[in-house]
């Protein structure tokens, strides 16, 4: 409780000066932000606030992207402790640890390295894996929750004996094909979906709908036969997931108490909801059309912003937009205080 | 959470402030230069290493190039043209067509990519030194005997290297800059760290050492090779 009036004496001054500025009139929401949400019409009029939340995609709308290992399937054949180990990264990660530490590099700071190392300390009981050898090189692609989780891995695989570095990559359409071959590397933290679908267009070309759903066992099963014609074999998805999510701000989810975006719906059946995301969200079928068909959400206004960067983000916490479209790992949804 | 609790609880601040801001994300940090020590030293090493590495090989294949374009005057236009043409194509694409050749995430890609690259420069550029030494010098170098060899290197080449020189240096600050696009294979140099703090919520002190480091290794190429040439062409000095 402490900490919370910490943040709400704050937000709630933010709150008035805002309403203050939308009075003077350059936002065109500004006339909703002065009544307040009590009003009928504008009930989910855009609240400032700099705490985020993702609203539960319950009917499943977006893609499963659980981060799952992904390893050369000759490797894996070879070292039958492989794995398992990774396994015990995937039982342990959740989305909230994930956020922390990508928070823990993104805001704070702090070396990918660093993070992982500690992470792993703290989570993978070193005792109980099975112990291999040899060397092992976990790819991971330059952004930073690739990076965490490139050096998780590979810290776990030292911890089970193996001789593990890290490896920089590029593109996927790049890394893919070599650790299909297994050569260059052979470990890498892949995303279910996006990986499924990838995978899919590699085997069976370029197509409008993969085979991914929100499903995570759906997608796996899907995945299976992909991965065994491609030789690369996959590990246990884990509970954490970096895919498209819909934010708001915590005064606005607390203002109307809901955690899920059918939850949002039904409070905000007036339509004053205002969506951010990026330019081609009102076309893309996982994003406004979606929202409108799956959700039956109706919008007052759709802003152009980024997808999942920092123009969404300042956008929510500013109050110009009340959802808008983010990563569900993203640092900038840490608890904050 | 309880095993973050520890790393979070540091810097956390006490009054809710933007998150981009959470932390202090200076320009200039020197403390991250100094706690990546390691990782910096080790990307410049490699943009080092394929700078040198794609001018001297694209020197190696030029010069003949020059040699035969001045021998055979119809090739000097397809020579230079094709040359023009691999310049025009987009490095991102350039990479993407090497890699199934030359392996996804080798530094190879990267080396064939920016030595084709160079040929552009180096080849025009030996060409007009080439072309600049007078008929009149070589007619008398040959009525001395001068072999075909002993032509090249006592007479041509002393008189086209100012004209080379340039060549190298051009092609050497260029492709420093070049070099950074490799990080779509994961061989990009310096460009790694610009990239990389790009993807980590604009980590600026990142991104100003990547992009530092570049323009302080292009000018230290250079003078390096302007030095080379004042002590390659001592005669340039006497005459002046």
């Amino acid at each position: 409780m402490h900490s919370r009036a910490r943040i709400l004496v704050p937000l709630a001054l933010t709150g008035l000066l805002l309403t203050a500025c939308g009075e003077s009139g350059s936002s065109g929401t500004g006339g909703a932000e002065a009544s307040g949400g009590s009003a009928s019409g504008d009930a989910c009029a855009p609240v400032a606030g700099e705490q985020l939340v993702v609203l539960e995609d319950d009917q499943r709308l977006q893609n499963a992207d659980n981060v799952v290992p992904a390893v050369n399937m000759a490797t894996a054949m070879a070292n039958p402790a492989l794995l398992p180990a990774l396994d015990a990264v995937s039982a342990a990660l959740t989305t909230e640890e994930l956020i922390e530490l990508n928070a823990a590099v993104d805001l704070e700071r702090q070396s990918a390295e660093d993070v992982a190392a500690a992470w792993v300390e703290e989570n993978v009981d070193a005792a109980t894996l099975e112990q291999g050898s040899g060397p092992v090189v976990v790819g991971g692609s330059n952004f930073t929750e690739s990076t965490i989780l490139a050096n998780v891995y590979a810290d776990v695989l030292g911890a089970a004996g193996f001789d593990a570095s890290v490896r920089e990559v590029g593109n996927r359409e790049l890394y893919l094909p070599a650790l299909i071959s297994g050569s260059e590397i052979q470990v890498f933290p892949e995303y279910l979906s996006t990986v499924t679908d990838e995978l899919n267009e590699l085997t069976n070309g370029p197509t409008d709908d993969g085979p991914a759903t929100g499903d995570v066992q759906e997608t796996r099963t899907a995945l299976q036969p992909l991965a065994e014609q491609a030789g690369l074999v996959f590990g246990e998805p884990s509970e954490a997931a970096d895919q498209n999510a819909f934010a708001v701000t915590q005064a606005l989810a607390d203002e109307l108490g809901v955690a899920t975006l059918s939850e949002l719906a039904d409070a905000c059946g007036d339509g004053s909801l205002v969506l951010g995301g990026p330019t081609e969200c009102p076309e893309r079928p996982q994003c406004q059309p979606g929202l409108e068909e799956t959700y039956g959400l109706q919008f007052a206004d759709f802003r152009e912003l980024d997808a999942g960067g920092p123009l969404t983000k300042a956008a929510l916490q500013q109050g110009e937009v009340s959802i808008g479209l983010v990563f569900s790992s993203d640092g900038a949804l840490a608890q904050q205080g | 959470m309880a095993s973050l609790g520890a790393l979070s609880a540091v810097s956390v601040p006490a009054a809710p402030v933007l998150a981009a801001d959470a932390a202090p994300n200076p320009w200039f940090d020197p403390s991250y230069v100094t706690d990546n020590w390691d990782t910096i030293v080790g990307h410049l090493g490699q943009h080092v290493r394929l700078t040198v590495g794609a001018v001297l090989l694209g020197a190696l294949i030029a010069l003949p190039l020059a040699l035969l374009a001045r021998r055979t005057r119809f090739l000097a236009g397809p020579v230079l043209g094709l040359s023009s043409i691999v310049y025009t194509i987009p490095s991102l694409a350039m990479f993407a067509f090497l890699a199934p050749f030359t392996g996804s995430l080798s530094a190879t890609t990267v080396l064939v990519g920016l030595t084709l690259y160079t040929l552009v420069i180096l080849v025009r550029n030996f060409l007009a030194g080439l072309q600049g030494v007078p008929a009149d010098v070589r007619e008398a170098a040959r009525g001395m005997g001068y072999g075909s060899a002993r032509l090249f290197l006592r007479v041509d080449l002393p008189l086209a290297l100012p004209a080379f020189m340039a060549g190298l240096r051009i092609a050497t600050v260029s492709t420093v800059a070049l070099v950074t696009v490799g990080v779509i294979t994961g061989n990009g140099g310096l460009g790694q760290l610009i990239v990389g703090g790009l993807n980590a919520n604009f980590y600026r002190a990142e991104i100003v050492t990547g992009a530092v480091g570049c323009v302080l290794l292009a000018l230290v190429a250079d003078v390096l090779l302007a030095g080379l040439e004042r002590l390659l062409t001592p005669w340039t000095r006497a005459a002046r």
